[in-house]
């Protein structure tokens, strides 16, 4: 991992610098991330990772050009003797293999005999590798439409949520009158209420509406979860941008409706993408609602995963088969779109 | 004409502030409601008025006041050991710097799980008989037998093994608001104290921790509300069981509408509940957030 090469090195230094705003807190931190975010993807596309920024100083920048010193040149918390930073490494890897370590089970697993799987006593490894449990998972009477299901809600939700969340953030955050205050505040307080309080409640009102067992109906409920979310981020995102951009369009002509959409939006772009994931995180995740809302014909696919257990007696093998599909997609994108995301989570913490 | 900036920013708010309104602010009136009336789980069967009635059975109801505590139990249990592990890590990768930034990322893949998929593992790990820890902990000579604690089907120790999923979900969490904290303090100030001869223990009680104050008030107060609503992998892992003995709050309030059929005692409960919910919301904001002006 020391020897990478020189331009992921020059990615982590600008990434590194992005982190560092001295004698600020943890807000302007990271509205800096999210300038910088939204700023870069201005002209490219909101996915992928993102350029490195030649222009940035990298003072930390060791290896590579200067030659090695013994000991790494530390700065702050970072711990300079090198007998230490070994030792630091291996309790790394020693967390890091622990931490990883139930997931690699799961996959391990999802690759035994289906008779393997629930040996006494159990072994890490299958002893041989198959894709049997794959194929029975897949295989079974409605899992496939209940990942067409799951996709379904997550975008119409996260749809619902951005076009829903977008204005009011931008309402919030450029004209800061009272009922805005109010507003974000009622959004915030939305997010402490627990779900199993308005499920049922919402469930009888989606059947009064004759849209029981849809995907629509479940989407709408996993947007009361996105909603305040996405309002909150949309916000820090909004007020990372300077007024005199949108005056200026303002001024040149343009309605406010139109400065908005024509020179606002393309900026928070990045902060948008930031706001999506997690939209359709939470309701590609979501349980409750699905269980208490769905029945067989919307059913998505957390809600099958957990029939499993219950309808086919403990068949293990496709349990993991089935939650190793469902979840390996969501982690990794996630992880080529870490640097949004690490942004948006500490934003998320931070506001909200 | 031109429409004034209030009444343009009212109409911008309005579609969310009207879908909230309907979605959720309604759903809890109707929570609210039902919680006056005796309602039989037969749909179009009579409801009978009861006033109070349900919030005294509430009250007076041993699963309640069981469930308020152990969902007490858990919160505390979950996020102090989220905190302890996440602020270990953090400090870790802070320490390493930023080569260790890969890691960093990898660190973050639980948050991407699904609770229910992370429920279901876990009980995999734990079960008796085939479940994997036990075996292990045995084959490393720590236990007698590879079935000597059941973590799942022990009532004295379930509560805490149902909460392993929920922490380790969320460490990651907690590590990166940590972590993000972390990266504001000043160096300069670090190394001053280095000089003066502070050793570890003190740079982190007396410097570090004093100056994440903010961070890690916002950090517990998030992960907190999350923890007292935890639902997926308490149900998936033992439905509340042994005897009740993993039964939260979430669990007992769904049970007692779904499984039992009675909603209005069901739904009195849950009113308590948010009320309870909503105070503690209600304080943090007040004396932690303060949003708006933190600027």
């Amino acid at each position: 991992m020391s020897t990478a090469d020189t331009p992921i090195n020059d990615r982590f230094a600008a990434e590194a610098v992005a982190y560092r705003p001295r004698h600020a807190g943890v807000v302007s931190a990271i509205l800096a991330t999210g300038t910088k975010t939204s700023g870069a993807t201005a002209g490219a596309a909101p996915t992928g990772a993102m350029p490195a920024e030649p222009a940035m100083p990298t003072p930390a920048a060791s290896g590579t050009g200067r030659p090695r010193r013994r000991n790494h040149h530390a700065e702050g918390l970072e711990a300079g003797k090198r007998t230490t930073r070994i030792l630091l490494w291996i309790v790394l890897a020693a967390a890091m293999v622990l931490y990883g370590f139930p997931f690699l089970y799961l996959l391990f697993t999802s690759f035994k005999t289906p008779i393997d799987t629930i040996a006494v006593p159990p072994t890490i490894l299958p002893k041989e590798w198959t894709l049997e449990n794959y194929a029975n998972a897949l295989g079974r009477n409605g899992v496939l439409a209940s990942f067409i299901n799951s996709a379904q809600t997550a975008v119409i939700s996260t749809l619902l949520s951005l076009v829903l969340a977008v204005p009011a953030a931008y309402g919030i955050t450029r004209y800061k009158t009272p009922s805005g205050r109010v507003f974000i505040m009622a959004a915030l307080v939305t997010r402490m209420v627990p779900p199993v309080a308005i499920g049922i409640p919402l469930a009888s009102m989606m059947a009064t509406a004759g849209l029981a067992d849809t995907p629509i109906a479940l989407s709408i409920a996993h947007t009361t979860i996105s909603l305040p979310l996405s309002i909150w981020l949309m916000s820090s995102f909004f007020e990372a941008v300077p007024n005199d951009l949108e005056e200026a369009a303002t001024v040149d002509g343009c309605s406010r409706l139109g400065a908005l959409w024509r020179v606002v939006i393309p900026v928070v772009s990045g902060g948008i993408a930031v706001t999506a994931i997690f939209a359709f995180l939470a309701s590609w995740n979501e349980f409750l609602f699905a269980l208490l809302m769905t029945a067989i014909r919307s059913q998505t696919t957390p809600v099958v995963i957990a029939n499993f257990q219950t309808q086919f007696g403990l068949d293990w093998g496709s349990m993991t088969a089935l939650a190793a599909v469902y979840s390996i997609p969501v982690i990794l994108l996630t992880l080529l779109l870490q640097r949004k995301i690490v942004a948006g989570m500490t934003l998320g913490a931070v506001k909200g | 004409m031109r429409i004034s900036d209030r009444r343009f920013a009212l109409y911008l708010m309005a579609p969310a502030a009207l879908f909230l309104a309907v979605f959720v602010a309604y759903p809890l009136f109707r929570l609210v409601a039902d919680s006056l009336f005796k309602i039989s789980p037969i749909a179009g069967a009579p409801r009978d008025f009861v006033g109070l009635d349900n919030y005294v059975r509430a009250f007076a109801s041993e699963a309640f006041m069981g469930a308020g505590w152990r969902t007490l139990a858990y919160t505390f249990v979950v996020v102090a050991l989220e905190f302890a592990l996440g602020l270990g890590m953090a400090l870790l990768f802070t320490a390493l710097g930023r080569k260790s930034e890969v890691w960093r990322t990898v660190f973050l893949y639980p948050l991407m799980i699904a609770p229910i998929v992370a429920g279901l593992l876990w009980k995999f790990l734990m079960i008796d008989n085939f479940g994997l820890i036990g075996t292990l902990l045995h084959q490393a000579g720590i236990l007698q037998n590879p079935n000597q604690i059941g973590w799942l089907s022990d009532p004295g120790i379930v509560l805490f093994s149902v909460a392993v999923p929920d922490i380790w979900l969320t460490t990651s969490f907690m590590c990166l608001v940590l972590f993000a904290g972390l990266q504001n303090i000043p160096g300069d100030l670090i190394e001053a104290a280095r000089l003066d001869g502070a050793k570890a223990p003190t740079l982190l009680f007396s410097i570090i921790l004093p100056l994440l104050r903010p961070v890690i008030a916002v950090a517990l107060v998030v992960r907190g509300i999350d923890a007292a609503r935890a639902f997926d992998t308490i149900l998936i892992q033992t439905n509340g069981g042994p005897q009740s003995a993993s039964e939260t709050m979430s669990l007992l309030i769904y049970r007692t509408m779904i499984r039992f059929g009675d909603p209005g005692l069901a739904s009195a409960m849950g009113t308590i509940y948010l009320l309870a919910m909503l105070g503690v919301a209600f304080f943090a904001v007040a004396t932690i957030w303060r949003p708006g002006k933190d600027n």
